[in-house]
């Protein structure tokens, strides 16, 4: 109401609404438009983050969605779901609540079917079209299934899970459906690790020309380096596409002698890749997992890339601090001031008191069982109490210099 | 918009052995859109002070019934819908005697279990209280844990300000 009442006392002469002014409560506004006027925080994200559909549109560039005729799906899919109906051991077991579907089956159907799509939204979430492609992206018409073999255990590459770099040390063993006049390409990049130009990949492992499913006949034109994701950078992906080629390509401009160590080297962009071959090329297959750092990468910087182990660590926003008042009222002193104090020197300042009462040679004393129990020599004010009680506690600033 | 920057500033690692330097540029970015969340310091909604509970997730499950189906999604506070099973699909009803009864609930979360597996997500947020222990939805939520799917997220790490009074354990570097 108070906004009603606003409006009404603005019209009335100031005359004869002096009785009415003792009646106008000065300290209870409506702050902003009134509620179902004002927008909500979601309508004005939503506001914000609105995209043109007529700019911002992506295009399929991959091979076309296998072509189904629906009335023929359908007749068979009622056949075998009447044959289900008539089951009688199967209506036991579902009855029983003993029914347990076969995932593998039910697995590979998914693929063929609406795991297209549903393949796609994953890697949308993840952002892989949007990093790799830019506004395009594909199907992954072409199930491609990758396995890392350590110490006889199988790990497989799915979409977006979790490999440890020491698991993915060799290369995988690659597998998709083809026929054999076919030629392939496949290329495993990562675009979240270069460690010069955010917008660049390092390429892993490039391999041309492969004839129908047979990798190792391909032409390998990089060679196979494992996942390296520095500590502290959190989980890197790591993509692999295949293409479909429509002829014999030359790849001589990628081709990289060796092992290729130098990272430098393994600077990629698929998008570029991309344009300058798409009428040769049709990306078919899509699979990718994530890495994090783990131990055996610190042997493999020293001793394979002959490199200094690069450690990150997240740079965090600082805290905000309101601007310094001249009077700031009902606020302890020190506290206050604190904030608005280089952090270095007051850090500066624990580390010389400690260091006041640490000897060269001597060890240092135990820690005492009660801290807080020591008596006050004299007058301490009790700001100054708090901040010992504190320092003895090991809790707050100090805690930036032990 | 309210995305933390994802720039990790560089320390170099001491090491006597090498000589080499890799050459770095001075900030880091890892562009995976998934790496924050993972690493527990994305940012999370909150919510709001008044409002029922359930805003603050990366992700979260949903399940929808309807007549004839059962359908499970994994939502992102972001992108929507990520991850769908249904038992109106082809892979799932073809196997199964009906697409209501209780081990369609059980076969649906098994197979959700291993599609959130495939897809790394491992740690979902789950608001579904099933009415009755042993009923549907029990069984549905049991075959997503039996299947390695953890129902409850990690709460969202905050970096500790100078005058706090603890600093917390950086999640990330726990290794072991």
């Amino acid at each position: 109401m108070a906004f009603v009442l606003g409006k009404f006392s603005s019209n009335l002469s100031p005359k004869c609404n002096s009785a009415l002014i003792n009646f106008i409560r000065n300290g209870h506004h409506l702050r902003g438009k009134p509620p179902g006027v004002a927008r909500s925080l979601k309508q004005r994200l939503q506001e914000i983050n609105y995209k043109d559909p007529s700019l911002h549109f992506r295009v399929d560039i991959g091979l076309p969605a296998p072509a189904v005729s629906r009335s023929k799906q359908l007749q068979e899919r009622l056949k075998v779901l009447k044959a289900l109906r008539k089951n009688p051991d199967l209506e036991k077991l579902a009855r029983n609540k003993k029914l347990l579907i076969d995932l593998e089956e039910a697995n590979n159907v998914w693929l063929k079917t609406s795991g297209l799509y549903h393949v796609k939204a994953i890697a949308d979430h993840y952002g892989v079209f949007e990093h790799l492609f830019g506004d395009a992206y594909f199907l992954p018409v072409v199930s491609l299934k990758l396995y890392f073999n350590k110490d006889n255990v199988q790990h497989p590459v799915y979409y977006g899970n979790v490999i440890k770099p020491a698991d993915a040390s060799n290369k995988p063993e690659v597998h998709y459906e083809s026929d054999d006049k076919t030629l392939w390409t496949l290329i495993m990049t990562n675009p979240d690790g270069h460690f010069t130009q955010q917008d660049k990949e390092y390429v892993h492992w490039f391999v041309g020309n492969i004839p129908g499913n047979k990798i190792e006949k391909g032409e390998t034109i990089v060679d196979y380096l494992q996942p390296i994701p520095p500590k502290g950078t959190g989980y890197h992906r790591h993509i692999f596409i295949l293409y479909k080629q429509e002829k014999k390509l030359d790849f001589s401009d990628f081709k990289k002698p060796g092992k290729c160590l130098n990272l430098e080297d393994r600077t990629f962009s698929t998008l570029d890749f991309y344009r300058e071959r798409q009428d040769d090329l049709t990306p078919g297959g899509l699979a990718f997992f994530q890495a994090d750092w783990d131990r055996s990468l610190t042997d493999f910087y020293h001793n394979t890339l002959n490199v200094k182990e690069p450690i990150f660590e997240y740079d965090f926003p600082g805290p905000y601090i309101r601007p310094q008042e001249w009077f700031a009222k009902r606020r302890p002193f020190n506290l206050y001031m604190d904030k608005y104090r280089d952090p270095k020197q007051i850090n500066k300042e624990f580390l010389m008191r400690k260091l006041k009462n640490v000897h060269p040679f001597k060890a240092p004393p135990p820690p005492l069982p009660f801290p807080n129990a020591i008596y006050f020599e004299g007058y301490v004010p009790s700001w100054l109490k708090l901040e010992k009680q504190k320092s003895r506690m090991k809790w707050g600033r100090i805690n930036d210099i032990e | 918009m309210f995305k933390l920057p994802s720039i990790p500033r560089i320390c170099r690692g001491f090491c006597t052995q090498t000589s080499a330097n890799l050459p770095i540029s001075e900030n880091f970015v890892n562009r995976n859109p998934r790496n924050l969340e993972r690493m527990r310091i994305g940012y999370k909604p909150d919510g709001y002070h008044l409002e029922k509970p359930g805003r603050c997730y990366w992700h979260k499950l949903n399940l929808r019934k309807t007549g004839r189906y059962i359908y499970a999604t994994i939502d992102h506070f972001e992108n929507g819908t990520v991850v769908k099973a249904s038992t109106s699909e082809w892979a799932l009803k073809k196997q199964l005697y009906k697409c209501r009864d209780t081990s369609a609930f059980y076969n649906l979360g098994r197979v959700l279990a291993e599609r959130c597996l495939k897809f790394g997500l491992i740690e979902i947020r789950s608001d579904i209280v099933p009415p009755k222990p042993d009923g549907k939805v029990a069984q549905f939520l049991q075959a997503l844990q039996e299947g390695g799917v953890v129902l409850q997220e990690p709460p969202q790490f905050k970096p500790a300000r100078p005058w706090d009074q603890l600093r917390l354990e950086k999640p990330w570097e726990v290794t072991e």
